[in-house]
């Protein structure tokens, strides 16, 4: 039983895998392709917000800014010095680092609503930054020819290669994620959200953790940005704005918390499902919005949340009978 | 230049009795229910769509009388999301889910105005206009309504917190749930008129900007944010501290125009916002408890 279980297991990534691979082959669409890649940074941005939001139980509204960091770090290093994309990366991992820090530390030192706040001010200052200081970020124009990556001379110019590219990045990342919230750091985590004065108890010091958690997000965060300013080759300071900030936390929501599998599922559906339900126009929002309530009360946990349940009332079930 | 300078103050004045109601209208629910409530500004956005787009240019009523209609309308709203949204939210095992809800409201309320209203901005004619001249100094008519009322609705809820019986049971609330259901107390019922009291601030926001802004989806995200600065400032929950921290943050964003540019007018709140948390976080309340 448990073998077949392993086999199944086995079998499932390997047509996952497989899946993935050949993707760019079934979708002959370009447009399909660039929504699938964008599908796969935020899913990053997600795996992120994740750290705090998900499993640290911290509300990070600032995403949008932690991201408009990372995507102007990146096209304004690449556009201005000519310096390889690679570089950029590398400025928005440092990024990450630097915004972590600075915003955590004042907001995490203290229990309470702060870091919501505090995050929120600093996307808004973000985006007036960007917006205002034309000189340097180009204004409301915004940055234009941002370079594509290239590995070893081979210059990954369509999005189909790019694909490659960000599926390999995706997994790395992906696996991190896992790995990390089924370390030691991912339970205290968790420690913290469902009891912070028991984590405390237990010699965890819990202001070093919440910070440790936030500069992950940051991190993820700002790789997710540079990797969409390459993506687009454009980006403009009106894209980063509030509602932004509030789509990430809802592909969390829905997806589910505390879950890697689940952030993917949550972006792939909020990125993707908009252009397949176009017959609902308007009220796609709305409707997206009702059901995020919905799930904020009756199923808190996310769509990944949904097949547990199901066999826990079959199994409490076969115990009655 | 002096007289710039008291234009400067006259103004941010006003705005800062603006975001003083803004973060009375959510301390009140924030101590009642331990919920902050991430759509408080779309509440605001409503009020004002219910005032312009509803009474006043659809039926076409005298401003005042849409007012009070408004008021009556978001009261009871207030009251239907009290009983529908913020009751089962209060009782979530975690804050988390709780904090997802209101921003899930917020963009459910916004999303519904684009839908009934329409995505262009609307604006209401002739509603309190005009300046009155003293010497070289210019105070707009709806710089004297913002503040009047303003300091009108400060009163009345005070009044209603210290003298009445339901007032009372409130401030009760906020100190002690377990206490006041000993007492007697119907404590869903008690946050339920806060929420309510607390929509119907928000509607007096909303009218009162109309003269100020044009009346779209986003008028007032600004306004909500730099209300959560205000409380930060006057110490987080703490009612008379809100006031004055709404007030400071006026008068200072308004002066700071003086030494930069006025684009990065709304970044300076934000930035005095962070660096009290990293000095101080209990804000003004910190430095009136030291007093006593």
């Amino acid at each position: 039983m448990k073998e077949n279980k392993k086999y199944l297991k086995i079998f499932l990534y390997t047509l996952l895998a497989i899946v993935l691979l050949i993707l760019p082959e079934i979708i002959s669409n370009s447009y399909y392709q660039l929504l699938i890649n964008q599908t796969l940074i935020n899913a990053i941005v997600v795996m992120g917000l994740n750290y705090i939001t998900g499993m640290t139980g911290q509300m990070n509204m600032g995403t949008g800014g932690i991201y408009a960091l990372g995507a102007y770090g990146m096209a304004l290093l690449t556009t201005k010095t000519g310096l390889s994309p690679w570089l950029g990366l590398l400025l928005a991992i440092v990024l990450g680092l630097l915004i972590g820090r600075g915003l955590g530390y004042p907001s995490l030192r203290i229990s309470g609503i702060y870091l919501a706040l505090t995050t929120i001010a600093f996307a808004e200052v973000v985006r007036l930054l960007l917006t205002n200081w034309s000189d340097f970020t180009g204004g409301a124009i915004g940055v234009q020819g941002i370079p594509k990556f290239s590995i070893f001379g081979y210059t990954l110019d369509t999005d189909q290669k790019y694909y490659y590219m960000l599926l390999v990045l995706t997994a790395i990342l992906a696996i991190t994620a896992k790995r990390i919230i089924s370390s030691k750091w991912g339970r205290v985590f968790q420690s913290i959200k469902d009891n912070p004065d028991a984590a405390e108890a237990c010699g965890v010091n819990i202001a070093q953790i919440k910070i440790l958690a936030f500069t992950l997000a940051a991190v993820y965060g700002c790789i997710g940005g540079a990797l969409y300013s390459c993506l687009m080759g454009y980006i403009s300071s009106n894209t980063f704005n509030q509602d932004l900030s509030i789509n990430y936390l809802i592909m969390m929501m829905l997806g589910g918390i505390g879950s890697v599998a689940g952030n993917i599922l949550g972006a792939g559906l909020v990125t993707i499902l908009p252009e397949m339900l176009k017959v609902l126009e308007n009220y796609y929002w709305l409707i997206f919005s009702i059901i995020m309530l919905i799930f904020a009360i009756f199923m808190p946990y996310g769509l990944v949340s949904v097949p547990g349940k199901i066999m826990r009332y079959y199994k409490s079930k076969k115990k009655r009978w | 230049m002096a007289s710039q300078i008291i234009q400067l103050i006259i103004n941010g004045v006003a705005m800062g009795f603006i975001y003083a109601l803004v973060s009375m209208e959510y301390t009140i629910i924030y101590n009642s229910t331990g919920l902050l409530n991430f759509s408080h500004d779309k509440f605001i956005t409503l009020g004002a769509y219910i005032f312009a787009g509803t009474f006043v240019l659809g039926i076409g009523v005298n401003p005042i009388v849409g007012v009070l209609a408004t008021i009556i309308t978001m009261f009871l709203f207030g009251v239907i999301v009290a009983v529908g949204i913020f009751n089962p939210l209060r009782n979530m095992p975690s804050r988390l889910f709780a904090i997802m809800g209101t921003i899930a409201l917020g963009r459910i309320i916004s999303e519904a105005i684009r839908l009934i209203y329409g995505a262009t901005a609307k604006t209401v004619p002739g509603f309190i206009t005009g300046v009155y001249r003293i010497g070289s100094i210019v105070i707009s008519k709806a710089t004297l309504v913002i503040i009047g009322v303003s300091i009108l609705v400060v009163v009345i809820l005070q009044i209603y917190m210290m003298k009445t019986k339901a007032g009372k049971a409130m401030r009760c609330v906020n100190q002690n749930k377990t206490a006041a259901t000993l007492m007697g107390i119907n404590v869903s019922r008690s946050i339920m008129i806060t929420i309510a009291i607390s929509a119907v601030i928000c509607t007096i926001i909303g009218v009162l900007v109309v003269p100020l802004y044009s009346i779209n989806v986003s008028m007032s995200n600004t306004i909500g944010l730099k209300g959560y600065a205000a409380g930060i400032i006057g110490g987080f929950g703490y009612l008379p501290g809100a006031i004055i921290g709404g007030l400071l943050i006026g008068v200072i964003e308004n002066l700071s125009t003086v030494v930069i540019a006025p684009v990065y007018k709304d970044c300076v709140s934000y930035i005095i916002m962070i660096i009290v948390i990293l000095i101080q976080p209990r804000g003004l309340r910190a430095l009136i408890r030291r007093k006593k």
